[in-house]
């Protein structure tokens, strides 16, 4: 048999409609082209599923996916990603976790876990230490993730096994839900949670005590110290550690890039109430690491008193604490930490369902929905508003079955021209970045990123013209970083094709893109990833090679979505972007020539400037000739 | 002599220590074949104190100690029947999944890889008089359940 170094060299298959497992060999070729994680798990799906498939349909298919550095010495090694074709979007989604759920998966001898079909009654699948088998689950249906995962603990009788489950909402198919692990870590983008409830799936659960091979340990030893060192010295990981992600609440209002009031503006009065340092002072128990992080930005924080106690739980993030925060122009810290439990053991996404919350709020405000609409009166800032609607969504009931489909889909229900308020891009729900306040290479990210509205799948690009960093890219030819506010004539689109493809680096290595802002030196580049990697799998790699395989994998999502019916068409921001900003430091900035940009970077990626897809050159250079046949016979099927 | 002292409130729980363990004794990276192991849910890191409880307890004295460091040393003839386990109170040894032998901290050798890749200083390796100042603060902390 094959001995692989650093990959566990195996694919779980959980047929559901047959309850029948099948283990099968990972490719050799296939991981040398694609690495792993999203990478190789879109080759997969390209594969595997037909064009216009009903995502919550048998036919659809999730790929619980792990990298070569999932588990390992690497930092920011607790990575794991879901993969499969989103309810909300129709296109090509990833979820990303941290926690131990990814390393823990691997330790079970599994790179990937193929979930397909669907069970006629509820089941959840037990994988430990090479073999699976799949489990009844008519008891935890309707029950909340902590309570799922407890019991799950229990009856597997393995106290160190990690268990990610879906909640109430993905049992009831809500567009919004997630796929929670270890308690309170979230693969929350793009509803995974609704795919698995669809497929009767409530949880996935995983222990190994296997070994992860090392090729070459000595180099590998000294690579990955390298690579801590340089970690140490992040620019960020002071931030990190004191303040968590929340702390960019504050850093990004007085930067005037705080998403507020349904992106009315970006700038958030009463920000000192729910800031990082406020979370810090009154509610923080400890911090809490994920798998092999030495920067530690989790939190874990307690509500002791009051209508809104909690007990100790993990976050909020920054994300939910502006989205279910300043974003709804509500400043009630401990609703907000009370908001973000509720979603977590549910399963709801914090982001999706604070986006549509502050939604609702504008579409009160402006008399497009009534108070006997929504169930009662919804003022901004409401903290009671805010928890009855996340009830309401996560079961369904009243406006929160409108709610549910996502905010595209309610905009168009609620009609009046509510469309043109709703904050989404492909369908996904906006995040709590804005691209007027903080840097123009976010309206790229925000237009271009495979899974829709994203601020980070696969990078966060205002490191570059917002934060000034090059995140050792010059040897790529990454320009000086611009104006953050420029948009034409000075690189946007080549630096944003660099920095998603460092991000895509980590993506398909398994591990956390918090380690890539910085400067040479500080952060880590594709030549770390490339020496730990090489090192790991005895696989010799250089950074060029490993930046095209970087390259092969974010073009080939791009086909999927051509796929599905994507093009330049679609690569849109929502019409407030374009709307100047009401108030703060960026009083009057707004998005004014994406198209401009858009047009830089197709032709920096290769692609083609009218419609957006990949040229058969570019798929060409990248050994996809196979896709391009396949789109081009698409396109013209005799 | 030293002793090697755990600062809990300091650890994140991010298992780097476990991983540099098997790294270094086994060339492979495991948790599970860590001989430090971080209890999450507490976010604690527990490994052998030196208490040599365990000393005499082997039925077939496969277990010892270095007299160099005062780490407890298991012989490669460990049938893993596990009684050294039950006599730990700590929990700080462990049945390799692979070898089937007892594992347990063995400084490594006097210079302990975990204290030195510990990114959050949660591990240290002290002179007797230093360990035994943090000993005496976590006892008084455990007495005073502050």
């Amino acid at each position: 048999m094959d001995q692989w170094f650093g990959y566990m060299g195996k694919i779980l298959r959980a047929d559901l409609s047959e309850c029948k497992i099948t283990k099968e060999p990972l490719r050799k070729d296939m991981a040398k082209s694609y690495i792993g994680c999203t990478g190789y798990a879109v080759r997969i799906l390209w594969e595997e599923l037909k064009p216009g498939i009903d995502p919550l349909g048998p036919e659809n298919k999730v790929v619980f996916s792990t990298g070569p550095l999932t588990g390992t010495l690497c930092p920011g090694s607790g990575s794991y990603e879901i993969c499969f074709k989103s309810p909300l979007t129709g296109i090509w989604a990833e979820a990303r976790s941290g926690g131990v759920f990814g390393p823990k998966m691997k330790f079970s001898g599994f790179d990937f876990i193929v979930l397909e079909g669907k069970s006629e009654e509820p089941v959840y699948l037990w994988v430990c230490d090479g073999e699976a088998e799949i489990r009844d689950a008519k008891h935890l249906w309707g029950k909340t993730v902590s309570e799922v995962t407890d019991i799950i603990l229990k009856e597997i009788d393995s106290p160190e096994a990690s268990v990610a489950c879906i909640g109430p909402a993905g049992e009831k198919l809500v567009k919004a839900a997630a796929v929670v692990n270890d308690y309170y870590r979230v693969a929350a983008r793009c509803s995974p949670g609704a795919v698995l409830g669809s497929k009767n799936l409530e949880a996935v659960a995983v222990q190994g005590t296997k070994d992860i091979l090392v090729a070459e340990p000595e180099r590998f030893t000294e690579a990955v110290i390298r690579a801590e060192e340089v970690a140490l010295k992040n620019p960020f990981r002071e931030f990190w550690k004191a303040l968590g992600t929340p702390g960019l609440l504050e850093l990004n209002n007085a930067a005037g890039s705080l998403p507020t009031k349904h992106g009315y503006t970006t700038y958030f009065d009463s920000a000192d109430k729910i800031s990082g340092a406020t979370l810090n002072s009154k509610y923080l128990v400890k911090r809490e690491a994920c798998f092999g992080c030495p920067f530690g930005c989790g939190r874990l924080t307690e509500v002791k008193h009051g209508p809104y106690s909690v007990p100790p739980h993990g976050g909020p993030e920054y994300e939910t604490m502006c989205m279910l925060g300043s974003f709804c122009s509500h400043d009630n810290l401990e609703a907000i930490i009370k908001a973000n439990y509720l979603c977590n053991n549910y399963g709801l996404d914090t982001i999706s369902v604070g986006n549509v919350i502050a939604f609702t709020m504008e579409c009160y405000e402006r008399g497009l929905l009534t108070a006997s609409d929504i169930g009662g009166k919804l003022e901004w800032g409401d903290s009671e508003g805010i928890l009855a609607l996340i009830e309401k969504i996560a079961r369904r009931e009243g406006i929160g079955d409108m709610l549910a489909e996502g905010v595209r889909s309610a905009a168009i229900k609620i009609g009046k021209g509510a469309s043109e308020l709703a904050m989404q891009i492909k369908g996904l729900e906006v995040p709590a970045k804005d691209p007027r306040g903080e840097a123009r290479t976010m309206a790229l990210q925000f237009a271009l990123a495979p899974r829709g509205a994203c601020h980070m799948h696969p990078n966060w690009p205002s490191a570059w013209d917002s934060s000034k960093f090059d995140d050792g890219l010059k040897p790529f030819g990454l320009p000086p970083p611009a104006d953050k506010f420029a948009e034409t004539g000075v690189g946007k689109g080549l630096a944003y094709k660099l920095m998603s493809l460092h991000g895509t680096i980590c993506e398909i290595m398994g591990t956390c893109i918090f380690y890539v802002w910085g400067f040479e030196g500080s952060c880590l580049t594709p030549k770390n990833y490339a020496e730990i990697f090489s090192t790991l799998t005895g696989w010799h790699m250089d950074q060029f090679e490993l930046m095209k395989a970087a390259e092969r994998v974010w073009n080939l999502k791009r086909c999927f979505n051509v796929r599905e019916g994507i093009s330049r068409e679609e690569d849109r921001l929502p019409k407030r972007f374009f709307e100047p900003v009401a108030t703060g430091p960026a009083k009057g900035q707004a998005v004014k020539n994406l198209d401009g940009m858009l047009d830089e970077y197709y032709e920096s990626s290769g692609w083609d400037t009218g419609t957006g897809v990949p040229t058969r050159k570019k798929l060409e250079e990248l050994g996809l000739q196979d896709i391009a046949d396949q789109l081009e016979k698409l396109k013209h099927p005799n | 002599m030293k002793a090697l002292i755990t600062f809990p409130e300091r650890c994140t729980s991010c298992q780097i220590c476990e991983l540099y363990c098997s790294l270094k004794h086994f060339n492979v990276l495991s948790p599970a074949r860590s001989r430090i192991s971080v209890v999450r849910r507490f976010n604690t890191p527990v490994v052998c104190v030196q208490c040599h409880l365990c000393l005499n307890s082997c039925p077939h004295e496969f277990v010892s100690k270095d007299n160099k460091t005062g780490a407890v040393i298991i012989s490669e003839e460990c049938s893993g029947c596990g009684t050294c386990l039950n006599l730990c109170p700590y929990g700080a040894i462990k049945i390799d999944p692979t070898t089937k032998k007892a594992l347990v901290c063995d400084l490594c050798g006097g210079d302990p890889e975990c204290v030195s890749r510990c990114p959050e200083d949660a591990l240290a390796y002290l002179d007797p008089d230093k360990a035994a100042y943090h000993k005496r603060v976590a006892f008084a902390k455990l007495s005073s359940r502050r």
